[in-house]
């Protein structure tokens, strides 16, 4: 068993040239947390993750492992496990020196390593495999390689740079699955980092959001979806309504065209959205409480096997979308038709304007 | 369907018969010339019976083991010599922010296009016993070392083949992905242990490919050991002097000697392939490594040392451009600068002028139009006849152009069969020598048209032979080209192969330039290898200016 680590990023900040592309970036993860850096391309995300493996110099700011320091070690001396997007197994090496290369470089004695590459191999089901060069394998078996060689060395933090976006969809959910049993078992601190909000939610004890440099939310799974700090992670991660809230009323606003009780921070506030999930929105269902019942036309429906997207166009309010249980009666719904939609007013979440503006309590 | 029925036949017929043709012309124009040379290596001189005798001859006789080592000892010196120049400008230019990478790989290409005997001559005007750098060290009372033997061979085809290593090993270094050093360094590597466990071996298939083709020109090559090796012999101008004291006779021990030379160039490649393997690395173009910066003391080495070296390889072109301009009193320069060499070129070999061109022409239309189609029967209708074609059209890599030359004059001496002595011959042995080249560069360009592109046309109704003529085609014209100029540039600077096939009719610049260096007529063999030199530039500008992959369609 690794021993394992917290990882404290403190104040790290990077520019290239004007651009600043880490804002005094502050996180402490703890140990053996499955920690999962998530935002869309040129967030940072993969800048931090560079920045903590060595191969970028920070501009500022400090790398604590434990208690070690390894903000200013080269990348050769850091100690950290890292897997490549694009697996990066060295082609002229076969499997099996390609796991060893790292204890090679340690200079663990030949039979130790012997061992230790064969069980590790064993681990990630490519035993059979440990004789064949890397053009012999296919991009799963490749990457179970990747994993392989960057565990081996038992490194006190595990760091993977979108390692499963160059697999095909069925291949990334078997991976993903191998290699989150594989962090539990090893009890790993490991830094993830992907674009895909659903491989980020389904995989990590903690997701950090990040966007435009800065970290925008730190949480659960559960808290990112269901308590967006504010408006980026509530757009980034799952699909959202934005819906812009009508003249304010006694106690509330008014949301596509009718009244709903709202919360008072909201009321009278330039640039507010209002936020709905799709799954929220009942689509010709009698209301279960307050909130909007509005009819709409139907523009678009697409069935999915295990759900119904449907597009309903609201006069005056643009389109809504809703996602429902395949209904057979739905699913025989036209183009055209007249729908009738619902969603109750604790199912709205509401942000401040801007980008990022903070989620009104 | 709107396709006439008797199109479908007939299509699948257009490119059997294309491929059929195209095994006929190479049986005719290089199996039968080259079975020739083997068969009449086995045969004695007077009774024309089988015999072993002259391999014997040339396997145990001193001259000819001298010979042979001798040919060993300039192909691994040209090969390490063009290694260590290669593959450092490489990595400097590859991995640092060198300034004027373009100019470096310029006057490379310039320096890999320019003939090797008009390096090997113009070294003798710089350090043979008159040239300048002689004479101005002689001055301080010292005594350069001679230029001509062994090292000065080595040292010619050293700057003389080193773009190939150079070219090869850049274009290979910047195709590595990147992660796959930052993984080294992940695991523990210094920039050091990364170099030789990581980046070496993955370059190495190239560098490797480049070596080889530096051995296997270095061998073959006739003008640089004529010219600077003074009594040095390899086997290709023991071959050429062989042959011609043998004419009238047989010429059975030019031909033994030939195929040493068949035999040993194809040992160096199929050493080469078995070490190389099944490492073939296909190069990410994703996350691909961008040079480091260059400061202070080590910025300065570095630049000086890629200038250093392409300064050297491009010496002899400057030095022959130099000397074209000074004026001259019959073979001696009088001082001062003039055009007399021109216009003594121009009033005593004009026609040799017109033959070089006329002859490239038209051997370069020839290797362009059949390449095309050669190209497209390889690439695109696999079957084990085009494999066939495909590994025949290695052959004239490894033979030497005296080889050929040889295998010609064997060959068409007869019947209908005479062409000895005319212009035919010279363009047939400059088609088939340069036809794998030119199938190479359309090849590479056909083989990143996917054929679905041409499927689209057929199912929108073209025919497939109108489908490749409207729609591959186009798309190959600047691979075409390329190719083309390529052509043309060996072409008119091709020596070892016409040397043996000219007469007073049929001469080449090339030719004439061999004989005036031998003559000491320098003024025209300048004024005459500028010509060559400039025609060679203007093709690799038109390469370089419609060329995709730039300096890397040279190699």
């Amino acid at each position: 068993m690794p021993t394992t680590s917290q990882v404290r990023i403190k104040n790290i900040r990077k520019s290239y040239g004007s651009h600043v592309a880490l804002k005094d970036i502050d996180l402490d993860i703890p140990a053996g947390a499955f920690f999962t850096l998530l935002g869309p391309s040129g967030c940072g995300k993969t800048t931090l993750l560079r920045a903590i493996a060595g191969f970028h110099q920070q501009d500022a700011g400090d790398i604590l492992v434990g208690e070690q320091s390894i903000g200013q070690l080269s990348a050769s001396k850091r100690n950290v496990g890292m897997v490549f997007q694009d697996y990066a197994v060295f082609p002229h090496l076969s499997v099996f020196d390609n796991v060893a290369f790292g204890l090679v470089q340690r200079k663990v004695a030949p039979e130790q390593v012997r061992q230790r590459v064969h069980e590790m191999l064993r681990t990630v089901q490519l035993d059979e495999l440990a004789g064949r060069l890397p053009h012999q394998l296919s991009g799963g078996q490749q990457q179970r390689v990747g994993l392989a060689r960057a565990m081996v060395i038992r490194p006190k933090v595990l760091l993977m740079d979108e390692p499963l976006s160059n697999l095909d969809a069925k291949l990334r959910v078997d991976l993903r699955r191998d290699i989150r049993q594989l962090q539990q078992e090893f009890g790993i601190t490991t830094i993830y980092v992907t674009h895909d909000q659903e491989e980020a939610l389904s995989i990590s004890d903690q997701v950090c959001v990040m966007y435009d440099g800065v970290v925008q939310q730190v949480g659960s799974p559960w808290d990112i979806y269901h308590r967006p700090l504010n408006r980026f992670v509530a757009s980034f991660v799952g699909a959202n309504n934005f819906l812009l809230p009508g003249a304010a009323h006694a106690d509330g606003v008014h949301l596509l065209g009718q009244p709903v009780p709202a919360p008072s921070a909201v009321r009278g506030q330039a640039g507010v959205s209002a936020a709905v999930r799709p799954e929220k929105v009942a689509v010709n269902q009698p209301p279960r409480g307050p909130g909007v019942q509005v009819q709409g036309v139907l523009r678009h429906a697409m069935f999915t096997g295990r759900e119904l997207q449907l597009s309903v166009e609201v006069a005056g309010h643009g389109t809504v979308e809703a996602l429902t249980a395949p209904d057979e009666a739905m699913v025989g719904l036209r183009n055209g038709q007249t729908v009738q939609l619902g969603i109750l007013a604790a199912d709205v979440l509401y942000f401040a304007a801007g980008d990022t503006g903070r989620r009104l309590p | 369907m709107s396709t006439a029925p008797g199109m479908r036949c007939l299509v699948p017929d257009f490119w059997s018969g294309i491929l059929l043709a195209s095994l006929a012309l190479i049986g005719l124009l290089l199996v039968w010339p080259i079975a020739q040379v083997m068969v009449l290596g086995f045969m004695d001189a007077e009774t024309q019976q089988f015999t072993l005798a002259n391999y014997t001859k040339v396997l145990t006789h001193r001259y000819y083991i001298g010979a042979l080592l001798n040919t060993l000892i300039v192909g691994v010196g040209g090969m390490v010599g063009a290694c260590l120049l290669g593959i450092p400008l490489a990595y400097f230019t590859a991995r640092y922010a060198v300034t004027g990478r373009n100019v470096i790989a310029t006057l490379a290409v310039l320096a890999l296009v320019s003939p090797p005997f008009i390096g090997a001559y113009s070294w003798v005007i710089v350090a043979g016993n008159n040239g300048w750098l002689t004479q101005f060290v002689r001055s301080f009372g010292i005594a350069m070392p001679t230029i001509y033997g062994i090292h000065g061979i080595i040292l010619v085809f050293s700057l003389k083949f080193f773009p190939f290593v150079y070219l090869m090993t850049e274009s290979a270094l910047r195709n590595i992905n990147r992660s796959f050093e930052e993984a080294a360094e992940n695991l523990g590597c210094s920039p050091t242990e990364r170099f030789f466990k990581i980046t070496l071996p993955l370059v190495f298939p190239a560098i490797s490919s480049g070596a080889i083709l530096c051995f296997v020109l270095s061998i073959a090559d006739f003008g640089t050991p004529s010219i600077i090796g003074r009594d040095f012999r390899t086997l290709s101008t023991i071959a050429y002097n062989q042959y011609t004291s043998e004419m009238g006779g047989q010429p059975t021990m030019a031909v033994s000697i030939s195929m040493m030379m068949i035999v040993v160039s194809m040992l160096a490649v199929v050493l080469q392939r078995y070490m190389i393997g099944k490492r073939r690395y296909a190069g990410a173009l994703t996350n691909l490594a961008t040079p480091a910066a260059l400061r202070g003391a080590f910025g300065v080495l570095v630049h000086t040392l890629c200038y250093a070296i392409v300064a050297l390889a491009t010496l002899p072109i400057a030095v022959v451009i130099y000397t074209s301009f000074l004026q001259t009193n019959g073979p001696v320069f009088s001082g001062g600068f003039g055009l007399n060499s021109y216009s003594r070129v121009i009033q005593e070999v004009p026609d040799v002028i017109a033959n070089t061109f006329r002859f490239a022409l038209i051997a370069t239309v020839l290797i362009t139009l059949a390449g095309g189609l050669i190209s497209y029967v390889v690439v695109r209708r696999e079957t084990p006849l085009s494999g066939l074609l495909d590994s025949v059209l290695m052959v004239p890599y490894v033979v030497p152009g005296v080889v050929m030359a040889i295998g010609f004059l064997l060959t068409f001496n007869k019947g209908a069969f005479d062409l000895v002595g005319t212009g035919s011959i010279i363009v047939l042995i400059l088609f088939i020598r340069r036809l794998p080249y030119g199938v190479r560069a359309t090849s590479s360009v056909l083989r990143q048209i996917k054929p679905s592109i041409e499927e689209a046309a057929i199912s929108l109704g073209a025919s497939p032979v109108k489908a490749f003529w409207k729609v591959t085609v186009p798309l190959m014209v600047p691979g075409i080209i390329a190719g083309a100029m390529m052509s043309f540039i060996t072409a008119i600077n091709e020596l070892s192969s016409t040397l043996l096939l000219y007469t007073a009719r049929t001469a080449t610049m090339p030719v004439r330039i061999y004989s005036a260096v031998l003559d000491g007529e320098f003024g025209i063999a300048a004024a005459l290898s500028t010509i060559l030199l400039v025609s060679s530039g203007l093709c690799v500008y038109v390469v370089l200016r419609f060329s995709q992959s730039k300096e890397s369609a040279f190699v």
